[in-house]
């Protein structure tokens, strides 16, 4: 079932990429180079899994290539564009385009209904206010929160408030969603479920879903695990044949 | 569009509640401080504010009412011969040591003697005609409600001044006097009271116009005029102002309402600012988040100002409400309180001045909401 990545290079332009990047970090005297000449391919509308050992730099990566940190060395395209080349505003800028967030923390404001949550950053998209509603409510709809749309954090269990997470990110309809450890903080059910809506995110809306995580329920989800070891990808292999590339055979 | 700002102060008010108080406590320090201060040294002009002269007529180089000096009497039929000019009467000050019936002790009283007719001018606004007419007795005086305490007196009893008897024969109220008690008496009777054989004219002439409107041109019209010795003239607004200023900045109380207000803003900016720091810390990781997702940084700073802005707006609100409570308890309490509409804009200006610079302070936070911390 699994594939080496070299052997089926798709011909679509790569949604990710990182061209010999480098990156450390001084803290003090303390010198830790994190990644050194790393090189990336992530293929658009795939649901790609980064796993390893904790410190190994996986967090690091995902900051890298969603333009929330800078490298010291080498490019990052993303969806065609050079981050390295975009200052602070129009980082932003690119951020509210096309990428959606999930974090282990939920980090949802204690004082807004999950709808509002939601609806939030669909203000500063420019959307009308009917538009960001009507996309706020299909996106609850799409994790199953609808019912529960207008409660507070206080009121939701730990899965509510993550699946709350996903939809404020799928609103923005990004081509781009970044996951750090979604599950660690979810019991097994709740990560499942957590798992699911990531994966079917990837295949039915064609969004790049790049995931970070220990969780062995989520290896068997993705359409491709990359398990990372200080600062290099040590195996790259695909679990099963991506549904929008015919190509892999 | 989803309020943020106001939808967290109210879901997390105990939150912003410090920040709130401390507003709200030192803009209610300001107000009170102010009506006192405006309530005082307003009192030192009652003798301009309390008559209806619109002239006033006095020794060059007054600085306020209870340091003039006599000028020539002949002064009057210069003023009389202006045509616009109703009426001049004259107006005595001086000052006396009181002499109670009781225990006491020597207690300095500015005495006023005023025109006792129905149309006098001196202390229109302050005094009922009948408790005018009852100074045109010889040796009648009036003394106010605040200060009978400390004068040892009461209505029909008799007291001296400067050794000289006098009856008291009502009791005003409202005319309040720094540094001093004042005694109200007719022109006679002050003059009688007056143990400075050289002073021989009245201290001041106070003048009525036809219309009151054209009071600084024809103070300015009337001045200059060396012929009867020296003496000048004041619209009674400039002569009113001339005297607070006088007290305010020359007694070096301006500066003490300058300095505490400077204290009251310190500390009421640190503690607002504070919370409103706290507030920011407390939901750092949403406010990343979202910056994350793309809002931008100037679009959270917003947020933080606007809070800034409602906890600014419900102190001055609660200020607001107690310093009327307060105001209205000091003048059931014969306090002098007194405010106006330039000092409640001076209030609300230091309250919303100090939410402003807090917010700013609050906003600086935010630059360690960095979304690269929330990935770890
Ligand atoms: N801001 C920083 N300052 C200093 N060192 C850092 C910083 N961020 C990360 N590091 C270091 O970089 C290395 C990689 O960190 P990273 O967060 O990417 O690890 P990780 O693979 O995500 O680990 P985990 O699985 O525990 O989350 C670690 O050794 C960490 O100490
Ligand atoms: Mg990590």
């Amino acid at each position: 079932m699994t594939h080496p990545a070299a052997a089926s290079q798709p011909a679509t332009p790569p949604a990710l990429q990182a061209i010999g990047i480098s990156k450390a970090f001084l803290s003090g005297k303390l010198h830790t180079q994190v990644l050194e000449d790393f090189s990336l391919r992530i293929e658009a509308g795939e649901l790609t899994l980064i796993s390893g050992p904790s410190g190994c730099g996986k967090s690091t990566l995902l900051a890298i290539l969603s333009g929330l940190q800078k490298v010291d060395g080498g490019r990052v395209l993303a969806l065609g564009s050079e981050l390295g080349q975009l200052d602070l505003r129009a980082l932003e800028r690119f951020r509210l385009q096309h990428t959606g967030f999930v974090f282990q923390g939920f980090n949802l404001f204690p004082a807004l209904s999950a709808f509002e949550q939601v609806e939030l950053p669909l203000n500063h998209m420019g959307l009308s206010r009917d538009e960001a509603r009507a996309r706020a409510r299909r996106s609850l709809e799409e994790v199953g929160m609808a019912p529960r749309m207008k409660l507070r954090p206080s009121e939701l269990s730990g899965g509510e408030k993550q699946r709350v997470a996903i939809a404020r990110a799928l609103a923005k309809e990004p081509e781009l969603l970044f996951a750090d450890e979604p599950t660690s903080a979810l019991d097994a059910a709740n990560g499942q479920m957590i798992i699911d809506i990531l994966h079917r995110i990837a295949h039915t809306h064609g969004t790049t879903v790049l995931c970070v995580s220990h969780d062995p329920r989520v290896v068997v989800h993705a359409d491709r695990v990359l398990a990372m070891e200080d600062g290099r990808i040590l195996s790259d292999r695909r679990t099963h044949v991506p549904t929008n590339d015919s190509k892999v055979t | 569009m989803v309020a943020l700002a106001r939808k967290t102060l109210i879901y997390e008010w105990r939150r912003f509640l410090p920040a709130m108080l401390a507003v709200g406590f030192a803009g209610l320090l300001q107000l009170l401080q102010l009506a006192l201060v405006l309530g005082i040294f307003g009192s030192t002009s009652v003798y301009i504010t309390g008559s209806s002269a619109d002239v006033w007529v006095g020794y060059p180089g007054t600085q306020n009412v209870g340091s003039g000096r006599t000028i020539d009497p002949d002064v009057e039929s210069r003023i009389l011969m202006d045509p616009a000019v109703q009426r001049v009467e004259p107006y005595d000050w001086v000052d006396g040591d009181w002499r109670g019936p009781h225990e006491t002790g020597g207690i300095s009283v500015f005495v006023s003697g005023i025109d006792p007719s129905p149309e006098g001018l001196m202390f229109s606004k302050a005094l009922s005609p009948s408790l005018r007419a009852r100074l045109a007795e010889p040796d009648a005086v009036i003394v106010d409600r605040s200060v009978l305490g400390q004068l040892g007196v009461n209505i029909g009893e008799t007291a001296t001044i400067n050794g000289h008897q006098v009856t008291v024969v009502g009791i005003s109220s409202g005319l309040r006097a720094l540094g001093g008690v004042n005694v109200l008496t007719s022109l006679a009777t002050a003059r009688q009271l007056d143990g400075d054989p050289s002073d021989n004219g009245p201290t001041y002439l106070v003048a009525k116009l036809h219309d009151p409107e054209q009071a600084d041109a024809v103070a300015a019209r009337l001045r200059g005029d060396t012929a009867f010795g020296p003496y000048t003239t004041w619209s009674a607004r400039d002569f009113a102002r001339l005297s607070v200023r006088y007290w305010m900045f020359d007694t070096g109380a301006g500066a003490g309402v300058l300095f505490l207000a400077g204290i009251v803003f310190l500390v009421g900016a640190v503690i607002t600012s504070q919370t409103l720091i706290a507030a920011v810390n407390g939901s750092m990781r949403e406010y990343a988040t979202l910056n994350a997702l793309g809002v931008g940084v100037a679009a959270l700073r917003r947020v933080v100002l606007e809070q800034a802005f409602w906890v600014g707006a419900l102190g001055l609100l609660g200020a607001g409400l107690l310093g009327v409570l307060l105001m209205l308890l000091a003048h059931s309490q014969d306090v002098p309180v007194v405010l106006n509409v330039p000092a409640a804009l001076a209030c609300i200006i230091l309250v919303m001045g100090l939410a402003a610079v807090s917010g700013l302070a609050a906003m600086r936070s935010l630059r360690r909401a960095d979304p690269a911390t929330l990935l770890r």
